[in-house]
């Protein structure tokens, strides 16, 4: 998604927690924030929402369910031996259900969080400011077609005064 | 801020009005003939609330060691629960005239005959009980105090000093509880079945006490707040309490699983004469109930964010849970004892007044000490804490 945007720099995370609630006490909608490492309470701060945990149980109860069917068929349906003089239908089933349910729902997880964010392995990350990945701090603010020079000006000069030590204006790609 | 909790007359009246019912369940216990009953049950309940109030000391030692900032304004529950211990000392002392009753190894004429008791006698014998139940409950009292009697000077002259000495206290005091309380369950409930053993029930309820103990902290933190003492309290510390719970109901059911599956795997008979009563008989509700109560409910309960951050739903969890704790213990106990699968009023009433002797001595401990450690040297951090 190719977009214009204002991005303005910081370089300390205390100082860019408090440019967001500036920005944000001020109606300006921030598009994303870069950090080399996860802020505490952000996430919380941008009001970002994830579905995720969701799918994580999903495919949790889909990996209990179909690893119990798995193995009621193939020790209990299509291979029933007895040994040991243990039932066929076992409790020794749980141990590879909490197993497989816990490698189930990583899996997919982590396959869904990459067709999601169009992540793979080798692919170039597509950063608006390279520094983020070590000691820059990023605030991208979309500019949309409807923003007049007023509103621009309030957005470079509230990002000025919150403290950024770079202001650049680029068309961001990600 | 000098907040001290208020006890009021009300509250000593209920609190009162169930020890008065407790008390009068037992003595009808007696004298209606259910002798060994009255006595299991008194067993039962002295040791729920002392493995609480344990469970809250091993808590409150946890948060000294790892230096956790978002429980310091809550110290002084943990610390007001570990009081009942001297209570629960007291109490128990009345458990010895009772043990002919409940513990088989007592009757030396049966030990006599018996070559797997007469092997165990040199640890299960009355004399070594006893010396060993004073040790025990001597160490935790000792160290338990000590650890609020520090945390009452931090309170007056400040400083990093005292925290440290509590830290280290509190190091000590994780060894001395992992070996006494090991033993202790052993003595007192495993040996309901001398003949048998596992080796993995001590650690059962070890755990067991650590869940529970995090637990009823969090029913009276619950409590406070509803009634205004945690000004400074907000969504994550719910959250914070509720993920306690939800590990440890994890680390229970491990356990849990691991004495049973094994047992189950093995299928020896010696070992599995410990899960005969409990699943072929009349047991067998309250055998899967421990386990869903303990485990499957608050698993699927708390996992989700905004159930675990609501009070409300929060304090209904631990609820719940008090009854998981008494059903896991009744099953401990009972078949080796009564082996009557019926729950009616002593049951119950027994309960009761152990209940209301507990919140009688915590409220009363509560309200002889600040609520808010004001010198606390993370108490910035619980307060801000996001």
């Amino acid at each position: 998604m190719k977009s214009n945007s204002i991005i303005g720099i910081y370089k300390d995370e205390n100082v860019l927690l408090e440019a967001i609630d500036e920005l944000l006490a001020n109606n300006i909608r921030i598009y994303d924030v870069f950090s080399p490492f996860p802020l505490h309470g952000i996430f919380e701060k941008l009001k970002l929402k994830t579905r995720i945990p969701y799918a994580t149980f999903i495919y949790g109860v889909i990996g209990t369910i179909s690893v119990f069917a798995f193995l009621y068929w193939t020790s209990v349906v299509n291979y029933p031996l007895k040994f040991g003089g243990k039932p066929l239908n076992t409790l020794s089933f749980i141990i590879i259900m909490f197993v497989l349910t816990i490698f189930v729902a990583t899996l997919f997880t982590f396959l869904t969080y990459f067709t999601i964010e169009k992540m793979w392995p080798g692919k170039e990350a597509k950063l608006p400011v390279p520094r983020t990945t070590s000691d820059e701090f990023a605030i991208l603010i979309e500019k949309k077609p409807d923003m007049d020079k007023n509103e621009l000006d309030k957005i470079t000069r509230l990002l000025e005064k919150t403290g950024a030590t770079e202001i650049k204006e680029s068309e961001v790609d990600y | 801020m000098e907040k001290k909790v208020k006890v009021s007359r009300g509250f000593i009246i209920i609190v009162s009005v169930l020890v008065a019912y407790g008390i009068f369940t037992v003595i009808i216990g007696f004298t209606t003939g259910n002798t060994v009953r009255t006595w299991a049950n008194l067993l039962l309940n002295n040791y729920y609330f002392m493995s609480v109030a344990i469970g809250a000391a091993f808590w409150l030692a946890i948060q000294y060691i790892t230096q956790s900032g978002w429980s310091a304004q809550f110290i002084r529950i943990p610390q007001a629960m570990s009081d009942y211990l001297i209570v629960s000392f007291v109490l128990w002392t009345f458990m010895f005239f009772g043990v002919h009753h409940l513990y088989e190894w007592t009757h030396l004429e049966e030990v006599a005959n018996d070559p797997i008791l007469l092997h165990k006698q040199p640890y299960l014998n009355i004399p070594f009980f006893a010396i060993r139940y004073t040790l025990f409950f001597g160490l935790w009292i000792y160290f338990t105090q000590r650890i609020k009697r520090l945390s009452t000077l931090e309170d007056k002259y400040g400083g990093i000093t005292y925290f440290k000495k509590i830290e280290l206290n509190s190091k000590i005091f994780i060894y001395v509880f992992a070996i006494t309380f090991s033993l202790f369950s052993i003595d007192w409930l495993m040996s309901l079945d001398p003949h048998w053993y596992s080796t993995i029930y001590a650690v059962k309820k070890f755990i067991m006490a650590f869940y529970h103990g995090a637990t009823i902290i969090t029913a009276i933190v619950i409590i406070l707040y509803f009634k205004g003492y945690f000004p400074d309290m907000n969504k994550t510390h719910f959250l914070d309490f509720s993920r306690y719970i939800f590990a440890l109901s994890i680390i229970w059911a491990y356990m849990w699983l691991s004495q049973y599956l094994l047992i189950w795997y093995a299928n020896i008979p010696e070992e599995t004469i410990y899960y005969v009563p409990r699943i072929m008989s009349d047991y067998k509700p309250y055998f899967y109930a421990e386990l869903l109560i303990n485990w499957l409910f608050p698993f699927l309960f708390l996992m989700w964010n905004r159930v675990a951050k609501n009070p409300y739903l929060l304090l209904f969890a631990v609820l719940v849970l008090i009854v998981g704790q008494w059903v896991e213990l009744y099953m401990s106990i009972m078949p080796n004892t009564t082996n009557l699968h019926k729950i009616t009023y002593i049951e119950i009433g027994t309960f009761i007044g152990y209940a209301g002797l507990f919140a009688g001595v915590v409220a009363w401990s509560l309200s002889r000490m600040n609520l808010i450690p004001k010198n606390h040297p993370y108490l910035m951090e619980s307060i801000k804490h996001h």
